[in-house]
């Protein structure tokens, strides 16, 4: 888009710039705000882990697939007519996605969603560009919108989960969406033209480096913490979401702290301080959830410090905006799906070891444990059951055998302890994934050199 | 104090919050925390709860699972886990050989009891032939109702 086709009157729009700015965090949100849902749908739709992982990823593979080709539809297409198209589909798919009957039905909303806010984000900078009247401005609605809603995601998704079911997470997006509908159709959006011919300038390449690895590395926080909590520490969606909103409110607090340092220290700070968080995830003594929340606001205090000038980096310089705009989308979601195709299986192999050591320290503590053999036998032939209950990939319920002898306190301790010996043994599982995580952030960290020589501004 | 140099201070306090964080896990046992934590069956040192016909049932049940393990190279859990193949224990032996071993494991932990002095000569001589005579799954579930009569 040229800037320079914008009127003299520059007035912002305040009510329609706030609900396109709402539309574009809900659309970064996207990304990871099902995570604390999973295990609902799980149950509901009867189906496989990787199967059911289908219903994150579709939604992130169809932004970084969708999004580069735009580029050129881009620079034909007024932003108002690409944005109105893609809230459409969101708000469509949205509906979709709340009424669907099967998981089959759900990834494909999921998918058109994707597509949707592949349109919308592609169109958002130009559009809230005319909107606001002011590029400067515009660009930072643009990087708050898309730091908050990427870390308030999976807190959202569990508290609405929780409140109601997994269905409002999408029934409440198409509101969101009909209410960005009228920014795309206000009279200021046809000021955003494109102009085919203006220069597309030089991409700035460091920084969307550093975009696609900081957002491989939020895959940790984002993705694998919030499994970890739901999965193996069996808190409830609202006491997951209430463990995870210390990633956003880390965020939101890091972010005046941005604003006193230089872009290179912010982003080599905030790298670093993402790297620690997750290591110290990586390095849990228990399932105390004070250490998670405490390694979480680290890793949301260095996404605050270090996304805002990743993210102006990718849009400054000379040339079309919307171009980079696209481009600074695209390496946010290609980034979440590198982060989860290298953090999964690295993840499936831990946990099948995880499983087994879960199962010989639970069988050692059977064994040993201080009861008669009239107690110790029994309960060990239920919990045998148990497993032989459970479908496959799924965690038996081990405290089954131990309520039905609620009464003994000698018992309930066994339970206890044997509850505790797997918790222990399943977090462990996911330490080598979190280790990868933060390596991705100590190399995003590395593009803060590009700063550092004076070739980047943000 | 500039807003710089205020900045500069607030970033060094995260850093340092998130070295004492690290600090604070690994001393709260994080390097060793959800680790494998069974022990060496040929040094363990077997001391089974409680008193009376029980204990002696389960020191002799505990102590004769040990032997075995040693015997067979693996450990006195994954033994266990072997008899139900659903469990998804492969220990490397057919039961045959499994089935002799945890058997020899039993009867010398029977000769030591006796030793020891905690189990009477008669009830040794009937656990022998029990031990000997019996099919591994029945032994295992045995134990209880053996258990139920001795109390």
């Amino acid at each position: 888009m040229s800037l320079a086709l914008l009127p003299a009157r520059r007035t912002p729009a305040t009510a329609h710039q706030l609900a396109l700015a709402v539309a574009i965090a809900l659309a970064f949100a996207d990304s990871s705000i099902v995570v604390l849902a999973l295990p609902e749908l799980y149950v509901e739709f009867d189906t496989t882990i990787p199967r059911l992982s289908w219903v994150v990823t579709a939604y992130n593979l169809a932004v970084a697939v969708a999004i580069v080709p735009l580029v050129p539809l881009a620079r034909r297409v007024r932003p108002g007519a690409l944005a109105l198209v893609g809230l459409v589909l969101f708000f469509a798919a949205s509906i979709g996605c709340a009424l669907a009957d099967g998981l089959g039905p759900l990834v494909a909303g999921r998918t058109v969603q994707g597509l949707g806010a592949a349109l919308l984000l592609a169109a958002s900078l130009p559009l809230l560009i005319a909107l606001d009247g002011s590029s400067e401005r515009a660009v930072s609605t643009w990087v708050t919108a898309g730091t908050i809603g990427v870390a308030v995601g999976p807190a959202l998704g569990g508290l609405l989960t929780e409140v109601f079911d997994w269905r409002a997470i999408f029934a409440v997006q198409a509101p969101v969406a009909a209410a960005a509908l009228l920014a795309a159709l206000h009279p200021r959006s046809r000021w955003a033209r494109p102009d085919a011919a203006a220069p597309s300038g030089v991409l700035p390449v460091a920084p969307n480096i550093g975009l696609v690895l900081a957002f491989a590395a939020l895959v940790g926080a984002l993705f694998l913490a919030v499994l970890l909590v739901v999965t193996v520490w069996d808190y409830g969606p609202l006491a997951g979401a209430g463990i995870v909103s210390a990633l956003p409110l880390a965020a939101l607090a890091a972010r005046p702290l941005s604003r006193r340092l230089t872009a290179s220290l912010d982003v080599a700070g905030g790298a670093l301080l993402l790297a620690a968080g997750l290591t110290a995830l990586a390095l849990l003594p228990s399932t105390n959830p004070v250490y998670a929340v405490l390694a979480l606001a680290l890793s949301g205090a260095g996404l605050g410090l270090a996304l805002p000038p990743l993210t102006r980096a990718s849009l400054g310089g000379e040339g079309d905006v919307t171009r980079k705009g696209v481009f600074s989308v695209g390496a946010r979601h290609l980034g979440l799906v590198v982060g989860l195709v290298a953090v999964a299986p690295v993840l499936a192999v831990a946990l099948d070891d995880g499983a087994e050591r879960a199962t010989q320290n639970a069988t050692a503590v059977i064994l040993d444990a201080p009861l008669p053999l009239t107690q110790k036998l029994p309960i060990a032939l239920d919990l045998y059951r148990e497993f032989q209950a459970a479908p496959d990939g799924e965690i038996p319920d081990l405290t089954a055998p131990f309520e039905e002898r609620a009464d003994e306190p000698a018992v309930q301790e066994v339970g206890d302890s044997l509850l505790e010996t797997v918790e222990a043994a399943l977090t462990r599982s996911f330490r080598s994934s979190f280790a990868l995580s933060a390596l991705f952030a100590l190399l995003a960290g590395v593009t803060a050199l590009a700063f550092r020589r004076g070739r980047l501004n943000a | 104090m500039s807003r710089r140099l205020q900045g500069l201070v607030a970033l060094a306090a995260l850093g340092a919050a998130a070295l004492i964080l690290i600090a604070v896990e690994l001393a709260q046992g994080a390097r060793d925390y959800g680790e494998l934590a069974v022990e060496d069956p040929c040094t363990a040192t077997v001391s089974a709860a409680g008193e009376g016909l029980d204990a002696t049932a389960q020191q002799i049940l505990l102590d004769g699972l040990n032997g075995a393990a040693c015997e067979l190279g693996t450990t006195r859990e994954e033994l266990v886990l072997s008899f139900e193949p659903e469990l998804g224990a492969d220990i490397g032996w057919d039961r045959e050989t499994i089935e002799r071993a945890v058997r020899s494991g039993l009867l010398n932990s029977v000769d030591e009891a006796e030793e020891r002095g905690s189990l009477g000569g008669l009830s040794a001589t009937l656990l022998r032939e029990l031990i000997e005579r019996a099919p591994l799954d029945l032994l295992i579930e045995g134990g209880g109702q053996l258990a139920d009569l001795l109390n």
